[in-house]
């Protein structure tokens, strides 16, 4: 049997100006429910950017006595550039330590004006080649014994805080994903229902002249693909406008933690991608299985 | 072309529909069923094109099991079986035209054979000049007109009716009778038509198959009501 495309055209077409409530209401069900999962994606975006950040900036800084000698502060500079498992170290003498001090304490005059850049240590500042907070913290712990070492400061706990946070949060968001892309299948197949009851007579009559169980779903699954893709270009629209709203106020605050919150174009495409295959196979598959009800088994 | 072989058929909770039913019928005859109301004439017409499946027994159309068939098979024997019904069924978005094109239409018939097959049924059951009407412009009568030309434009072998009449006032239904004779006449066209007018199965004389509380309790050749 041929399958005719301009049947199949005309039908669609057909179908959709002839019940245009229920279209709309199939349209703004997915475009609600994939904005949820959109908003969902964009936050785990977020986060898993955020927790990128922390990995690459982990560093413990190996504080020096101020009265270690020269030949100490060699030997701890030889130590780090030997070891295989330190990607980089950068020494910080007291003048750049002074002009870190005076950036912190900005506010507060009367705190400068008590210290002098002879009362700050120097110190190496580190990052190990393999980020992973264990590893680096038993590093770290190779360094303190050393002669002239008063102190290894890691980023250590603040660091793990952040990483369970951010963990939580990716957890969180994937479960949020999940449930409202299974919660839009739900609201399709709910509504894809409705619309299908209003045309049961028409399947009916399908069904007893003699049209195979394909031919019935192609313009029923056509039509459900249609409304869904349409639905995701309004959740995406509405993505790219929650995205622009997030990245005006991290752009504006005072400090850069939460810049991945602002998604790159790429990140931004590939949402767009996944909402609108997602509306147009949770159009067509919703519809097919819909129309299945009223199918010989 | 059509035979029963001990049919039975029931529904669940409620009482037995068809009750070890056999009989046979040949290409080109028109058969009327008779009885009252669940006595099992629609259960023997949906066996026909397996809108139901028999519990026991065999139901044969065209030589072949109609109980058996292959699901993707079951399009092809319902493209055989034209079906009218006594509440038309039409679709009320569509004029005539597209009603009777949406049966060829929906089977995979290309477009220049629609365009011919249409038209020429539309006038053979007398709607020529309403084709672009919407049903609810058209009397009870016209909408059966519309049904029987949707039923009969695949040209089936076998045409099945429910109680075509039975919404219609006695000289409506004589049209509608004339018609559905003329199709089985001049096509040799298998007519099984369920009915309980007495009056049409008196005037026509046809072979009449009673049913009761779902079994066969007469079959008579030029038969009358009872």
């Amino acid at each position: 049997m041929a399958v005719r495309f301009d049947y199949i055209a005309k039908e669609t077409a057909y179908n959709i100006v002839r019940n245009p409530s229920l279209s709309i209401a199939t349209v703004l069900t997915v475009a609600v429910s994939l904005s949820l999962l959109g908003a969902a994606m964009v936050i785990r975006e977020g986060v898993s950017g955020l927790q990128t950040r922390f990995k690459d900036d982990v560093e413990f800084i190996i504080w020096i006595n101020n009265d270690a000698s020269d030949e100490q502060v060699a030997s701890v500079q030889r130590a780090l550039d030997d070891s295989p498992v330190v990607k980089s170290s950068t020494f910080v003498n007291r003048a750049q330590t002074f002009a870190e001090f005076e950036e912190y304490f900005a506010e507060s005059p009367e705190v400068l004006a008590a210290v002098t850049p002879e009362d700050l240590p120097t110190s190496f500042r580190v990052v190990p080649v393999n980020p992973e907070l264990s590893v680096v913290e038993q590093l770290g712990r190779q360094f303190a014994p050393l002669p002239g070492v008063r102190q290894v400061d890691f980023a250590g706990d603040y660091i793990r805080r952040l990483n369970q946070f951010s963990s939580a949060a990716s957890i969180t968001m994937t479960v949020a994903a999940l449930a409202s892309g299974l919660a839009s299948s739900l609201l399709m197949y709910n509504t894809i229902r409705t619309a299908l009851f209003a045309r049961r007579r028409e399947v009916e009559v399908m069904r007893l002249v003699g049209a195979t169980n394909w031919f019935i779903r192609i313009p029923f699954m056509l039509e459900g693909l249609l409304q869904g893709l349409v639905g995701a270009a309004f959740s995406a629209g509405a993505v790219l406008a929650l995205n622009g709203v997030v990245g005006d106020a991290v752009r504006n605050a005072d400090f850069r933690l939460f810049d991945s919150f602002a998604l790159t174009d790429n990140q931004l495409w590939g949402i767009t991608l996944i909402l609108l295959a997602a509306g147009a196979l949770i159009g067509a598959v919703g519809s097919g299985v819909a129309v299945s009800r009223y199918l010989d088994a | 072309m059509i035979k029963l072989e001990n049919v039975t058929k029931e529904y669940k909770g409620s009482s037995i529909a068809l009750k070890d039913a056999s009989a046979e019928i040949s290409k080109g005859e028109f058969v009327f069923l008779v009885g009252p109301s669940g006595s099992g004439k629609s259960t023997f017409l949906r066996l026909l094109n397996k809108q139901e499946v028999a519990d026991s027994g065999r139901v044969l159309v065209n030589g072949k099991d109609v109980g058996g068939l292959h699901a993707w098979k079951v399009p092809l024997l319902r493209r055989q079986i034209g079906c009218v019904f006594q509440d038309f069924k039409l679709l009320p978005s569509r004029t005539v035209r597209e009603n009777v094109s949406f049966a060829l239409e929906v089977i995979g018939k290309p477009k220049h054979i629609i365009e011919t097959q249409v038209p020429a049924i539309c006038e053979l059951v007398g709607l020529g000049e309403k084709m672009d009407k919407y049903p609810h412009q058209l009397s009870g009568g016209e909408q059966q007109r519309v049904s029987i030309a949707r039923a009969f434009v695949n040209r089936p072998v076998i045409l099945l009716a429910d109680e075509p009449t039975g919404n219609l006032d006695p000289q409506t239904a004589n049209g509608i009778m004339w018609l559905l004779d003329r199709i089985n006449r001049s096509a040799n066209t298998t007519v099984v038509m369920a009915t309980h007018d007495r009056g049409i199965v008196d005037t026509m004389r046809r072979r009449v198959i009673e049913l009761s509380h779902g079994s066969i309790v007469r079959d008579q050749s030029r038969g009358v009501y009872d």
